[in-house]
C-alpha cells in the first residue's frame, strides 16, 4: 500500500495541483467579484454565470463566440473527414514501403510549431505580397485574389482550413489501423462482386470503421474548443477582423489577462466563469459521442 | 489479364491523390525555407522559387539580434525537463494503475482519462495565481510544470493501455523469484515499455517546444522567453521584418522535425494502437 502511494504520488501531486486544484479554483474565483488583484471580494454567488450567459455586451460576444467554436468544429470536422479517410484509405492500398514514406511526409505539419505554422500561411496569404497572390496574379485570376485573413467572412473559415493543413496526420494515423482491422474476407467479397474501391469504402469500410470515426470527431471537437494560437497570432488578442475569429479560448484571454487591442480586460470572475461554461459544454459533448462511440463498438463486434 | 488491369487502377488513382497531397504539404515548408535565404525586397516580390543570392546571413542577423541562442536554450530546458517529469512520473503511475487492484484506481484512471477533453489554456487564471504564489512567474518552472502536469493526462491513459498489454505472466515469475514490485517495474516492466515511452516523450516534448499560451501568460521577461514567442519581436508596430522572422521560423521547427524523423517508425505505430483502445 505504502509502494503504490508512493508510486502515483508524483503524477498526483503535479496534476493534482496544477490540473485538478486549478478546476477547484476557477470553480471559486467565478462566485466571486474577483479583479485579479488582493482578495476574493465579495462572494456573488451565479451572478457571473448570469451575466456571461444573458446580460450586457459580455453575453453577446459570448454567444457569438461560442457559435465561432461550433462553426469551426463543422469546417474542420469536414475537411478532415474527407481530406483524412481519403487519404487514409489511398494509403492502405499502396505498397506498404511506399506508404510508410508518404506516412512519415504526412506527419510533418503535426510537429511544425503553431507559430511557424501562423506566418508560414500569414505570408502566403498575403493579398500584396504573398505567394497565392502571386499565382493568382499570373493566372489573371485577381477576381479571387482576396485578403482571406482580413475579411469577416473568409478569416475563421481560412484559419480552419490551415488548422487542418497543420493536424491532418494525427487522425490519418489514427485511421489507418481502423481500415487495416476491416476483415479481408469482406473486401475481398465486395470486390469479386465488383465493387470498385470508392464503393468498396462506402459500402464496406466505413460501416466498419465507424467507432473510430467518432473517436475522431470527439478529438476534433475537443481541439476546436481550443483553438486559440493560430486565431492570437493571426488575427491579434482582438480575434479580428471585428471579432469575426473570436472563439471561447480567445474571448477568455481577453477577459482574464485584458489587452489595449481588444479592450480592456472583463476581469478574472467572469472569465473563470466563462472557462465553467467551456468545460460544461466541451465534456458534455465528449461525454455523449464516447457513449455513441461504445454503442457503434459494439455494434461493429456484433456484425462481426 | 484482367487481374492485373485492377491492381493497376486500384493503385494509381491512391497515388496521385498521396502524391498531391504530399506536395500540399512540403511545398509550402520548402518554399518558406528558400525564401528564408532571400533578401528583404525579394521576400517580398519573388514569394516563390530559388532565391536569385543566398542570403546565409539573414540567419547569422536573426541569431544574434533575435537572441535565439538564450531562447533556443531556454525552450529546450522547458522541452526536455517536462518530458523527462512526464516520463518518470506517467510510468510510475500508470504501473500500479494497471498492475495493482486498491481502492481509488478506476476513478484515478479516469480523472487522468478526462484531462484529455479540457482545453487547457482555460485553467489559466488559477495557474497563474498558484505560479504567483510559488513566486515562478518569469521562471522557466512554471513552464516545465504546466506542460508535465497539461500531458500527464494523455501519456498516464496511453502508457496505463500498454502496461495492460504486457503478459502479466513476466510481473509473477519475478515475483516468485522474490523480486519486489519496484524490482518488478524498474527490471521488466520499463524495457518492455520503451516503444509507448518513445512517444509519450516526442508528444510531450513536442508539445513542450511548440508550446504558446503558458509562456504568453506566465513570461514577460525576455530573458526567460521561449523561442516560440521569442520571435514575435521581429514582428514590429510598422511591418515585419521577414528576413529575419523566416530564418529564425526555421530554425524553431528544425528540432521537432528531427525528433519526430528519429522516432517516426515507433511514434507512427503507438499513437495509432492507443488511439484505437480508447
Amino acid at each position: 500500500m505504502v509502494f503504490i502511494a508512493a508510486f502515483l504520488a508524483p503524477a498526483l501531486v503535479l496534476y493534482g495541483v496544477f490540473i485538478l486544484y486549478a478546476i477547484a479554483n476557477s470553480i471559486r474565483f467565478s462566485l466571486y467579484n474577483w479583479t485579479g488583484l488582493g482578495d476574493l471580494g465579495a462572494f456573488v454567488g451565479l451572478a457571473n454565470y448570469e451575466f456571461v450567459l444573458w446580460s450586457g455586451s459580455l453575453s453577446s460576444q459570448f454567444w457569438v463566440a461560442l457559435g465561432h467554436n461550433f462553426y469551426f468544429f463543422a469546417i474542420t470536422l469536414a475537411l478532415i473527414s474527407v481530406g483524412g479517410l481519403a487519404v487514409a484509405f489511398a494509403l492502405t492500398l499502396v505498397r506498404e514501403s511506399k506508404a510508410q514514406i508518404y506516412k512519415t511526409i504526412f506527419f510533418i505539419p503535426m510537429v511544425i510549431p503553431p507559430i511557424v505554422v501562423a506566418y508560414l500561411w500569414g505570408m502566403y496569404l498575403d493579398p500584396n505580397s504573398g505567394a497565392l497572390s502571386v499565382i493568382l496574379r499570373s493566372l489573371h485570376l485577381t477576381m479571387i485574389n482576396l485578403p482571406y485573413l482580413g475579411l469577416q467572412a473568409t478569416a475563421l473559415p481560412t484559419i480552419a482550413v490551415i488548422t487542418v493543413w497543420s493536424s491532418l496526420g494525427l487522425y490519418i494515423f489514427i485511421f489507418i489501423p481502423a481500415i487495416n482491422n476491416v476483415p479481408a474476407e469482406i473486401i475481398e467479397a465486395a470486390k469479386v462482386d465488383g465493387a470498385g474501391a470508392v464503393r468498396t469504402f462506402f459500402s464496406i469500410v466505413f460501416p466498419n470503421i465507424l467507432p473510430t470515426y467518432i473517436t475522431v470527431t470527439a478529438l476534433v471537437f475537443v481541439a476546436a474548443f481550443g483553438a486559440f494560437d493560430l486565431i492570437y497570432i493571426l488575427e491579434g488578442p482582438g480575434a479580428g477582423p471585428d471579432f469575426s475569429t473570436d472563439t471561447i479560448a480567445t474571448l477568455f484571454f481577453r477577459s482574464a489577462f485584458g489587452s489595449t487591442q481588444g479592450g480592456a480586460s472583463t476581469g478574472m470572475s467572469l472569465a473563470a466563469a466563462m472557462a465553467i461554461l467551456g468545460f460544461i459544454v466541451v465534456i458534455g459533448v465528449s461525454a455523449i459521442l464516447i457513449a455513441l462511440q461504445r454503442r457503434a463498438a459494439r455494434q461493429a463486434g456484433e456484425v462481426r | 489479364m484482367k487481374s492485373v488491369t485492377i491492381v493497376k487502377r486500384s493503385t494509381l488513382l491512391p497515388h496521385l491523390l498521396l502524391g498531391f497531397y504530399a506536395l500540399v504539404v512540403i511545398v509550402p515548408v520548402l518554399n518558406m525555407v528558400l525564401m528564408s535565404f532571400k533578401s528583404y525586397a525579394e521576400i517580398l516580390r519573388f514569394p516563390l522559387g530559388l532565391p536569385s543570392r543566398w542570403h546565409w546571413e539573414n540567419y547569422l542577423s536573426a541569431w544574434t539580434k533575435g537572441n535565439l541562442g538564450q531562447l533556443l536554450a531556454n525552450t529546450l530546458l522547458v522541452g526536455l525537463a517536462s518530458t523527462a517529469l512526464v516520463l518518470v512520473c506517467g510510468s510510475m503511475a500508470a504501473y500500479v494503475i494497471a498492475r495493482f487492484a486498491f481502492r481509488g484506481n478506476q476513478p484515478i484512471y479516469l480523472t487522468f482519462m478526462a484531462g484529455m477533453a479540457l482545453p487547457v489554456q482555460m485553467l489559466a487564471i488559477p495557474m497563474f495565481v498558484v505560479m504567483r504564489q510559488l513566486s515562478l512567474i518569469d521562471n522557466l518552472l512554471s513552464l516545465i510544470l504546466a506542460y508535465s502536469a497539461a500531458g500527464l493526462a494523455f501519456s498516464v491513459f496511453l502508457l496505463v493501455n500498454f502496461v495492460r498489454s504486457i503478459p502479466r505472466e513476466l510481473d509473477e515469475a519475478a515475483y516468485i523469484d522474490g523480486a519486489g514490485p519496484g524490482a518488478i517495474f524498474v527490471q521488466i516492466i520499463l524495457p518492455l515499455l520503451r516503444p509507448a515511452l518513445t512517444t509519450v516523450g516526442v508528444f510531450q516534448f513536442v508539445a513542450a517546444w511548440n508550446g504558446f499560451f503558458f509562456p504568453l501568460v506566465f513570461i514577460q521577461d525576455p530573458e526567460h522567453m521561449t523561442v516560440t514567442v521569442g520571435v514575435l519581436s521581429f514582428v514590429g508596430q510598422y511591418g515585419t521584418e521577414w528576413d529575419l522572422l523566416l530564418p529564425a521560423l526555421v530554425i524553431v521547427m528544425i528540432p521537432t522535425i528531427l525528433v519526430f524523423v528519429f522516432a517516426s517508425k515507433q511514434f507512427t505505430r503507438n499513437i495509432a494502437a492507443g488511439a484505437v483502445k480508447m
